[in-house]
């Protein structure tokens, strides 16, 4: 044999052993990964350690949770309104009603699996309508942007199997983050009144179960911001089982916004 | 990583700038520290100019203040970490080349304070430094000679030039011209050597750095220090360590850009590939394991000043050694005695306890007498308890001998002397060439004289007209006189310095006890003397040197000696040692066994050679290669030190490491220019010392055995280290790289991958360096400068793309365990990143529909580094246990038998448990607390890990020379 042909010989012997230990490796990682995805049920994650203060968003979802409109500019919201639009589309009252139950206000909306699975779970309807004049049904004021009194939504995040609020009924506030911010903000109204969410959209039982579910919202609508300044605002929820003063979690029980209203 | 720095203090002055960023959820903080360097240039320069002044930090307190800082705070640590690490590193650096070579400091030290000199007809004394050239200057016995001076007039004067030459024997000085080599002349007292005895007269020829030795001083600082082959191996690493580092991270560079990726962000992914790919506590080890071995060797008695020269005498493949206190005793010893017609061997051990040849002779009873009487040397009082060899004598080195010699034999010699009082005494000179003294005897019945003699055979010989042969005294005929030149021949020829003995019982009659002897007038008779024996003496080889020679043959280093002295005496002591084998010859022995002329023998027949300084100095480069590739087993004798340097530049032609021992000033050039300079620790001189990287402490050629194996373990050990250490680096690297492509929530962090370099990995690394060699290291070649690599393909290959790879699997099955249990499930993740990262997006949902929060989800990307962290730690602690053996088993190796290696596995295992559940609760590093079933996800691949590695041992064990072994030994 020469040289070249035994150079040849191990290379191959080279490219095969490389084929059959990449191949035993990757064989290696789905067996481990597949036993562990054993360990998973497809419904609810194994631990929640981590999620046990729900945080707190808003939508209009912007760049720098800023929200900030200049009223004679209509395409500085007008963005907002299309994203809103498109957020608030599956809460009209005609698919509500086509898809979700009327639940029993002021208690838990509990489907106990009792031994067998009970699935698909139902969910309560939260109607377009109960969001006032921020639902946006009829609204030339395009939820109040082209006059310069915005309506911004606040929800809470969907944690699987948590009972909030504790039995006790619960609502949002928001303030002005300082002195100055509360005297600029002026007066603002909530949707469903006093910013409250019932309970019965409580508990979550995951993607999978709670197949139509449809997440509680309030619309905070303001009245009088002081044009061309920068107002800091700090909704919360209050809720017996629901820490705000995560030093840690800016977004636990809370959600801070700029609002901005340019008016020339 | 100097710009890195700059960018990370440039965070904390424009900190100012980002309160309101802060406010709003410090939504900006990344992944990476160092992104936020650039997020305030990117965000905020706009806005910034738009806004009015917004400073609230005069409302906060302290502690809030910190807390609104913190991000920032976290930033910095990275860099403030990165920075420390190269500090460190630099000071180590630092540390192991700040030992400057204060050689001339120590020449400095050698002038003479004061010098005699005759100027203006009158003698003055002034400072050696104002002499210059053309001046007279007197010395006498126990003075430095103060420059080089030309001798105008001597008397009995001999000077001790062993600094210079290496000749252990003082030197007599006259005022002719002898020799044409200025070191050979006797009419030239030199720079800093001694006057031992006598009187001269001489003029300055020379001063300063003029002189011989201030030339030999010059020479050995202009002599560039080598880098040593271990730095060349780190350097050759560190090529290719950087090689690809750099490749992979240009490579991904590019690939983020065009996945679109921002060219920022980019540029970050590529200092964190760096990053990972580089062994940050790799220097730290490799010092801290030489150090070790150091520790080691200096309680063999070698001590090691270049730290890095602990390896260069394991690949050492030519050791130059000297001959006089290197490979011999340094001191005269009797070596073998001839009385009764027959030669005797004397015990030359260091402690001359075995004494047996027959002394039962008559003859020898006369010539023990001899021995004793007729020797002025005398031990220094006090010394009852110190042994006999270890005494120190007054007289010089043959007295001593024959003064040891006699008391090792017949008991206490100063009583003998007593007992036989000396009336009357001749001491040696050059121009008699004999001792002699007149005693009374210790036989009181009997009242003659004894008349004892010693000196130079053939004048001995002379003054004989009988022969002692068992006790009786005979005519010397011819025929004894015949087997006397045979014997002095013979004895000659071992290069052995021979003395003849005679006595003569003087008659009572004419010499009656009250006859008063007068050496001037020599009324006492020096002829017709009777003859009793000889006695040759010699500098003996010490006792482990032979051994220690074979064992440097079978290690495959070949030992060349290198002498001042004389051919002769060297080509004995060679002999004797077995630097030239007891079946070798030189073309010498061939001409003399064939009774041919040397120019007809073949020169391919001889094995052997020996070569005086003069045959050398008429040498040119390539003949001096010839001869060093040609001859197995070479003496350079008669040798200046220039031309020591050209026999060691010959060596390193050759491509060898090059090991020189030496004691003397004249050896300090070629110990500089040596790969290795190894100085004698009590022979040696200051300035050899200095030029040396490693002193003997006891002056022992054995202990550069010890040393070369140390020096050969310390390499095996050190490619297990470097394997060890670069197999995780791929485990740091992939996530990254996955991290890039696949847009997977990034699996560790840099801190994280600083705490496994410069933490977890540390102690196991270190313990590797305790590992016992795999087999007998002494029997194999010394390794091939420029074949046999510390870093090989085979090793990096094996680290990168075997275990390396087995790790970063393993350690992403337990990343992507904590994920899908906490909701994340694996095929969610990918393509994340970006959303993942998002400061503002508070409500992203995992795969069961809940919503997450920024925070929420970067604790959970703490949980994986962590997990990622263990991860790879557990599959290190078997990484460590395979690194143990490259070819053997470990069940060969013994698994317990390194405890250190036990040490560090449990030092990675605290170091871990601290790090997750004592500092988890600190952001700043990352850490969280770990569930404890998270720990043991990896273990399997440590197992198979283990197992590969074994099966990869036995097939190296079992097809030596195939394919896999070639591919896979490392």
């Amino acid at each position: 044999m020469s040289q070249a042909e035994g150079g040849v010989v191990t290379s191959a012997f080279i490219l095969l052993f490389y084929l059959v230990f990449y191949g035993f490796l990757t064989a290696m990682f789905t067996l481990t990964m597949w036993v562990m995805l054993q360990t998973v049920s497809d419904h609810t994650p194994k631990y929640q350690d981590r999620l046990t203060t729900p945080g707190l968003m808003i939508r209009p979802k912007t760049e720098n949770l800023d929200v900030i409109v200049n009223v004679s500019d209509t395409e500085s919201w007008d963005q907002h309104v299309q994203k809103l639009n498109k957020f608030l589309e599956p809460y009209n009252d005609s698919i509500q009603a086509q898809k979700n139950d009327v639940c029993r206000p002021g208690r838990y909306y509990e489907q106990p699996d009792n031994g067998v699975l009970n699935y698909p779970k139902r969910a309560c309807q939260f109607n377009r309508t109960q969001l006032g004049d921020c639902s946006g049904i009829g609204d030339p004021t395009h939820y109040g942007y082209s006059t310069g009194q915005p309506c911004v939504f606040i929800k809470m995040n969907r944690v699987i199997n948590f009972y909030a609020g504790a039995n006790q009924s619960m609502n949002v506030t928001c303030v002005g983050k300082r002195d100055e911010d509360a005297e600029n903000l002026g007066h603002f109204v909530m949707f469903p009144a006093n910013g409250s969410i019932d309970l019965m959209y409580f508990p979550y039982y995951g993607k999978k179960f709670h197949v139509n579910y449809t997440q509680p919202l309030v619309a905070v609508k303001f009245l009088n911001v002081t044009p061309n300044v920068e107002v800091n605002v700090e909704c919360r929820i209050n809720a017996a089982n629901i820490a705000t003063d995560d030093e840690r979690d800016k977004f636990a029980g809370r959600v801070a916004f700029k609002l901005r209203i340019n008016k020339t | 990583m100097v710009k890195k720095t700059l960018e990370i203090y440039s965070v904390e002055l424009s900190g100012t700038k980002d309160i309101d960023q802060t406010d709003k959820g410090d939504g900006k903080e990344k992944y990476r520290g160092l992104k936020n360097c650039f997020e305030p240039k990117k965000n905020h320069q706009k806005e910034e100019l738009k806004k009015e002044l917004d400073l609230d930090d005069h409302k906060l307190s302290i502690k809030e203040l910190e807390k609104k800082y913190g991000t920032n705070i976290i930033t910095a640590y990275l860099g403030c970490v990165l920075a420390l690490v190269v500090i460190l590193t630099g000071i180590f650096a630092y540390y192991q080349e700040a030992k400057s070579t204060n050689i001339m400091a120590t020449f400095n030290k050698m002038i003479p304070q004061q010098a005699l000199v005759i100027r203006d007809s009158e003698k003055k004394t002034i400072p050696a430094e104002q002499l210059v050239v053309g001046d007279i200057v007197e010395i006498k016995g126990g003075d430095r000679i103060p420059a080089d001076i030309r001798l105008l007039s001597v008397q009995g004067c001999k000077v001790d030039n062993s600094s210079l030459t290496g000749e252990s024997e003082p030197q007599a000085r006259s005022s002719e011209f002898t020799h044409d080599n200025a070191l050979e002349t006797k009419n030239i007292g030199f720079y800093s050597t001694t006057c031992l005895e006598g009187t001269a007269t001489g003029m300055v020829i020379n001063t300063g750095d003029r002189t011989i030795i201030g030339q030999i001083a010059s020479l050995a600082s202009g002599v560039g220090n080598e880098k040593t082959p271990i730095a060349i191996e780190i350097e050759h690493f560190v090529h290719i360590v950087g090689g690809v580092a750099i490749s992979i991270g240009i490579l991904f560079f590019i690939i983020a850009v065009s996945l679109k990726y921002h060219v920022l962000d980019s540029i970050i992914f590529l200092i964190g590939i760096i990053v990972a790919n580089v062994p940050e506590g790799l220097l730290a080890t490799v010092t801290v394991t030489l150090s070790l071995t150091a520790k080691r060797m200096a309680k063999k008695n070698c001590l090691v000043k270049n730290l890095e020269a602990v390896e260069t005498l394991g690949s050492t493949s030519i050791i130059c050694s000297d001959k006089t206190g290197t490979l011999t005793q340094n001191r005269m010893t009797v070596a073998h005695l001839w009385f009764d017609n027959q030669i005797f061997i004397a015990d030359t051990s260091e402690d001359h306890s075995n004494q047996v040849f027959d002394q039962s002779s008559g003859t020898w009873a006369s010539l023990s007498k001899i021995i004793t009487l007729c020797n002025r040397a005398e031990f220094r009082p006090g010394q009852e308890s110190v042994p006999i060899m270890k005494r120190v004598v007054v007289g010089d080195a043959s007295e001593t001998a024959l003064l040891k010699f006699s008391e090792v034999i017949l008991g206490d010699v100063m009583e003998i002397r007593k007992r036989n009082h000396k009336v009357a005494e001749i001491p040696f000179n050059s121009t008699n060439k004999f001792q002699l003294s007149i005693h009374k005897t210790d036989d009181p019945n009997d009242k003659r004289f004894l008349l004892v003699m010693k000196g130079a055979p053939e004048r001995i010989l002379e003054k004989c007209s009988t022969i002692m042969v068992n006790g009786q005294e005979q005519p010397l005929d011819k025929s004894t006189a015949e087997a006397f030149h045979t014997a002095y021949m013979e004895l000659g020829g071992l290069g052995e310095r021979v003395l003849g003995f005679c006595h003569l019982y003087l008659p009572a009659d004419e010499f009656p006890e009250s006859y008063s002897f007068d050496v001037d007038t020599m009324n006492f008779p020096t002829s017709n003397l009777c003859f009793v024996g000889l006695l040759s003496m010699i500098d003996p080889p010490r006792s482990t040197v032979p051994d220690a020679v074979t064992k440097c043959r079978s290690a495959g280093i070949k030992v060349i000696m290198v002498t001042g002295d004389h051919p002769i005496t060297a080509k004995a002591i060679a002999k004797s040692v077995g630097i030239i084998s007891a079946n070798s010859e030189t073309v010498e022995d061939i001409a003399k066994r064939l009774h041919i002329a040397v120019e007809q023998v073949n020169k391919r027949d001889a094995k052997a050679a020996v070569v005086t300084g003069t045959e050398l100095k008429d040498m040119s480069p390539e003949q001096l290669d010839e001869l060093l590739t040609n001859y197995s087993e070479i003496v350079f004798a008669r040798t200046s030190p220039q031309q020591k340097l050209i026999i060691v530049e010959g060596c390193q032609r050759q491509n060898a490491v090059v090991a020189v021992t030496g004691d003397g000033v004249n050896d300090s050039p070629a110990l500089k220019k040596a790969d290795i300079g190894i100085a004698m620790g009590i022979a040696g001189s200051d300035a050899a010392k200095n030029a040396a990287d490693m002193v003997l402490l006891d002056d022992n050629f054995a202990s550069i055995v010890t040393g070369v194996e140390e020096g050969r373990l310390i390499f095996d050990n050190l490619k297990k280290t470097i394997a060890y250490t670069l197999t995780k680096n791929i485990a740091e690297l992939c996530p990254f790289l996955i991290y890039i492509i696949v847009g997977l929530p990034l699996p560790i962090g840099t801190i994280t991958i600083l705490f496994i370099d410069l933490g977890t990995d540390i102690i196991p690394s270190i313990a590797l360096a305790y590992e016992k060699a795999e087999s007998d290291i002494m029997n194999r070649k010394p390794r091939h400068k420029k074949k046999d690599r510390l870093v090989n393909q085979q090793l990096a290959i094996y680290s990168y793309l075997h275990i390396g790879l087995m790790q970063a699997v393993g350690a992403f099955v337990v990343y992507f365990t904590v994920y899908a249990q906490e909701g994340f499930k694996p095929s969610i993740l990918a393509d994340l990143r970006v959303e993942w990262e998002n400061g503002i997006v508070n409500d992203l949902e995992d795969s069961y529909g809940q919503q997450w929060t920024w925070y929420q989800r970067k604790y959970l990307e703490w949980t994986g580094y962590t997990a990622f962290f263990v991860g790879i730690m557990v599959q290190q602690i078997a990484d460590v246990l395979i690194r143990k053996t490259r070819r053997n088993s470990i069940f060969q190796q013994g698994l317990f038998r390194n405890k250190v290696i036990w040490l560090g596995i449990a030092s990675q295992i605290i170091i871990a448990l601290i790090l997750s559940y004592g500092l988890g609760s600190v952001t700043a590093l990352n850490f969280t607390m770990l569930r404890p079933q998270y720990w043991f996800v990896a273990v399997p691949y440590a197992i198979l890990i283990w197992v590969y590695d074994e099966v990869r041992k036995l097939f190296i064990r079992l097809y030596p020379g195939s394919w896999w072994d070639k591919n896979m030994y490392y």
